[in-house]
């Protein structure tokens, strides 16, 4: 075999006259190399397409499961603010004080802190109420030749757990007779939202924390696949910089692509759960969607993509460090 | 060109790879690296690249003390030199030519400068008519043609060969350690790890043997093993 080594070429295609060095290789500007970036990064994803496939689809599942927790997580804490919500004291009224008397001790309810709301109810709606929940209406008036109950003020409290301070504070009001609320009931209710809440933050925070190690992981994997390419990389001369671009912006790409299929199931998962739940289960009410959604969705897409991104820096170092 | 001060290379797992090595090469030179498996060669090509820095004693390629470079120019000292693979290490999904490419690619050079020049390093060894096949359906030889096209693209002043030949058969082999000898012609300083004592004998290039880490022998037209 002969074998004749001429001097390389030059870009313009005339050959550089024997033994000069060739000029000095011309660095493309750093717009260029950014170009060149992504031409290398859009190459690696084509280029290894069933690993991105395979990485796209596990970080789905991890985004799902991550953002179903979250939707759950919320939905959990919306239901105990409901349930908070519908603890309240009753505050029996002096017998005898005038309609303007009863909206004076109202207000002087609503002046406490704590205190979110207090109504009236006079005597004769609270009968009009209890008529209504006999079902009948003119069964109790029929039977009962005056009204027994008293005048009241409904009193909401801002947080469940306060509601012996405030109701002690309530029966201190003037025209107050006596403060009524379900102690062991309520009791019960602050224990099991406190729980709920606490169960909804675990569950975010476990499968929040699975779902990143997932992403991390199999960005990782696809990483490890191509260390040979790496360490060629690496030992031609590429910047680390130069490696870890490509690598950074496949992970970003990998992880919203990931995100945008993970928006398309969530949202429409969550749009057919609330629908159907209004229908079949109305007293058990989800968070409206546009109030939840936007938040679920802005996460997703924080997670996968910076996820994405952190986990080809945390897949290359071991790699750059030939 | 390449200066060993008294080198001394000992890993994190306590094995001293080499022992107070002090060696010259000259620009343009052609070197043997010869001795047995663990004796040290691999980890002289090492230190030239910066994959390693020594214990103590100083490396200088170019002027240039590679032990104490910062680690951001690295690359730029990696830019100068070519590196032959005994495993070829060629990227099995892309063409020959991205394949020869691809150190012009990492390294920032401008794309209109691609063509010409793998044309030129594919020329050079003989695969001009192959630059859009893939590796896999070239011989060892050829792959390992390809694996010096891509070494000599950059035009470096400094080609290291780790085995070069360990996984060909004699012909290839012989058609390898030529093309390397071509290329020291045109004033490459070329050094190449070897095991193979037909070709050493044939080409009477500077031997320099190691054993146990240690220089034992260096000799101007030196045989693979010692003359008696």
């Amino acid at each position: 075999m002969s074998i004749e080594v001429s001097t390389p070429p030059r870009a313009d295609g005339a050959s550089a006259p024997a033994g000069v060095r060739h000029r000095p290789r011309r660095v493309v500007a750093r717009a260029g190399l950014l170009g060149e970036m992504f031409r290398e990064a859009a190459d690696g994803l084509r280029r290894n397409g069933l690993m991105t496939a395979a990485a796209i689809s596990t970080i789905v599942v991890a985004l799902a499961v991550a953002g179903g927790g979250l939707l759950a997580s919320a939905n959990l804490m919306h239901l105990a603010a409901i349930l908070e919500g519908q603890v309240e004291i009753v505050a029996i009224l002096r017998d005898g004080l005038s309609a303007a008397e009863q909206e004076r001790v109202a207000t002087a309810v609503r002046r406490l802190s704590s205190v979110r709301g207090a109504t009236v109810v006079s005597k004769s709606a609270a009968l009009h109420r209890l008529q209504r929940s006999f079902g009948t209406p003119s069964s109790i008036g029929d039977l009962l030749s005056n009204n027994p109950l008293p005048d009241s003020v409904e009193v909401r409290v801002v947080d469940a757990r306060q509601i012996r301070v405030v109701a002690g504070m309530v029966g201190r009001v003037s025209g107050v007779e006596e403060v009524v609320f379900g102690t062991p009931v309520v009791d019960r209710l602050v224990a099991l939202t406190r729980a709920v809440r606490s169960a909804g933050a675990v569950l975010a925070a476990l499968l929040g924390l699975a779902s990143l190690l997932i992403i991390v992981n199999t960005i990782r994997l696809a990483v490890a696949a191509r260390r040979q390419e790496i360490e060629i990389m690496a030992l031609v001369g590429a910047t680390p910089a130069f490696i870890r671009g490509p690598f950074m912006l496949e992970g970003a790409l990998q992880g919203a692509l990931a995100a945008a299929l993970t928006t398309i199931l969530l949202v429409g998962g969550y749009m057919a759960l609330a629908a159907g739940l209004s229908a079949s289960l109305p007293f058990l009410p989800l968070l409206a969607p546009a109030a939840i959604l936007p938040v679920a969705v802005a996460i997703v897409w924080m997670l996968g993509t910076a996820v994405g991104i952190g986990g080809s820096v945390v897949g290359l170092r071991r790699y750059l460090r030939v | 060109m390449i200066q060993f001060d008294d080198v001394r290379m000992r890993y994190s797992t306590g094995v001293a790879a080499l022992q107070d090595v002090t060696l010259r090469i000259e620009s343009g030179e052609f070197v043997f690296l010869v001795g047995p498996t663990g004796s040290g060669k691999s980890t002289f090509l090492k230190l030239i690249q910066r994959i390693e820095r020594p214990s103590s004693g100083r490396v200088i390629v170019d002027g240039v003390d590679v032990g104490a470079l910062p680690a951001e120019e690295v690359p730029s000292l990696r830019r100068r030199l070519g590196v032959v693979f005994q495993e070829f290490k060629l990227l099995p999904d892309r063409s020959v030519a991205d394949n020869v490419a691809f150190a012009l690619r990492v390294t920032g050079t401008d794309p209109v400068e691609f063509a010409p020049r793998v044309h030129w390093a594919l020329e050079v060894v003989g695969l001009a008519g192959r630059a859009a096949e893939l590796p896999a359906r070239l011989s060892g030889g050829e792959q390992q043609r390809v694996g010096v096209a891509r070494a000599i693209i950059n035009r470096p002043s400094l080609l290291l060969a780790d085995e070069p030949t360990g996984n060909l058969d004699p012909e290839a082999a012989w058609e390898i350690m030529h093309l390397l000898s071509a290329v020291n012609l045109r004033g490459t300083t070329v050094v190449v790890t070897t095991h193979n004592p037909t070709l050493v004998d044939i080409l009477r290039r500077r031997v320099v043997a190691l054993h146990e880490g240690r220089v034992v022998r260096d000799e101007h037209r030196g045989l693979y093993t010692a003359a008696r």
